[in-house]
């Protein structure tokens, strides 16, 4: 049997982002989190997630993009949550996040732990973020994980990461 | 060195609060800062400062408490030295207690904490909190 659910749209941000706007994001999600009776736990795992990526899109992003900008949103389909946070990248910056993101897939969740562990303890920290920590992260703690990459004019592309969280795991 | 540091919170970095002279220590809130490491310099710089300076006294526990809601990877990272720092006081002769407080279903927080407890070699209590503050 085949069940298919409708995505419900609990939160869409689509515009600039900064760290000016980020507590407020971040806010908003919470609170639709709550209203749609997200546990504790798996809300702030969600949430972790998002200021994540979305300090990555302001870290790494392209800003003032003429034809995207970057979108946040928080859909939920039956009993899953999925977050998918998109940005416009320069077209330089494909490959390393092919190769980077297939490298982690390619590994078991203990592997990802323990690279994570390994990363933290061990390597050297960076001004704009933890030393790559940020999408494995994701990696570890989502209940399944995407991304796309597609293109955006000659010089850029649009990356797309997609989180899903299983309601009744948590 | 000053044996008080005070950081008020803001919607992206947790309270800071080292007293010395009362052997207190705490960290609580949200951590995702633009930039962890010029958030937490002065902290740090407090804490080197300390390590240099401080003469181990048997009869006070240091304790640290670190109660926090959300915190970025570069915080993570930050955190981990913050406690290398507390280390080497231990390892100095100076009893040191860490508390790490999450509330009681946080899940994720719980085992962060497991995990800093696995990464140093010092007391490291998890506390889990019955209501949200």
């Amino acid at each position: 049997m085949n069940v298919s659910y409708e995505h419900r749209t609990l939160f869409r941000y689509e515009g600039p982002l900064d760290m000016q706007l980020l507590p407020q994001i971040v806010k908003s999600a919470e609170q639709l989190l709550i209203g749609e009776k997200v546990r504790t736990p798996l809300r702030r795992k969600i949430i972790s997630i998002l200021i994540e990526l979305a300090q990555n899109v302001i870290h790494y992003g392209i800003h003032n993009h003429p034809l995207a900008n970057p979108t946040i949103s928080l859909t939920r389909g039956g009993d899953d949550i999925v977050l998918s946070i998109s940005n416009p990248i320069h077209v330089s910056q494909e490959l390393f996040l092919r190769t980077y993101i297939e490298n982690l897939l390619s590994m078991s969740k203990d592997e990802q732990n323990a690279l994570y562990q390994n990363v933290l303890t061990k390597s050297d920290y960076t001004d704009s973020g933890g030393a790559g920590l940020g999408i494995l992260q994701v990696l570890i703690k989502s209940d399944s994980f995407s991304y796309k990459i597609e293109p955006l004019g000659q010089e850029h592309a649009y990356f797309t990461i997609t989180a899903t969280f299983h309601t009744n795991n948590s | 060195m000053t044996s008080f540091l005070h950081i008020d919170p803001s919607l992206t970095t947790p309270e800071i609060h080292f007293d010395l002279e009362k052997a207190q220590f705490s960290i609580k809130g949200s951590s995702y800062p633009e930039n962890s490491l010029k958030f937490y310099q002065p902290v740090v710089q407090y804490l080197a400062d300390l390590v240099n300076t401080h003469t181990p006294d048997p009869a006070k526990t240091f304790i640290l408490d670190v109660e926090l809601q959300y915190f970025n990877t570069s915080t993570a990272k930050v955190l981990l030295d913050i406690l290398r720092y507390f280390e080497q006081l231990y390892e100095k002769g100076q009893p040191v207690k860490v508390r790490w407080l999450y509330l009681e279903d946080d899940t994720e927080m719980e085992d962060a904490g497991l995990d800093y407890q696995t990464a140093v070699k010092l007391p490291f209590e998890l506390v889990a909190l019955h209501e949200e503050a």
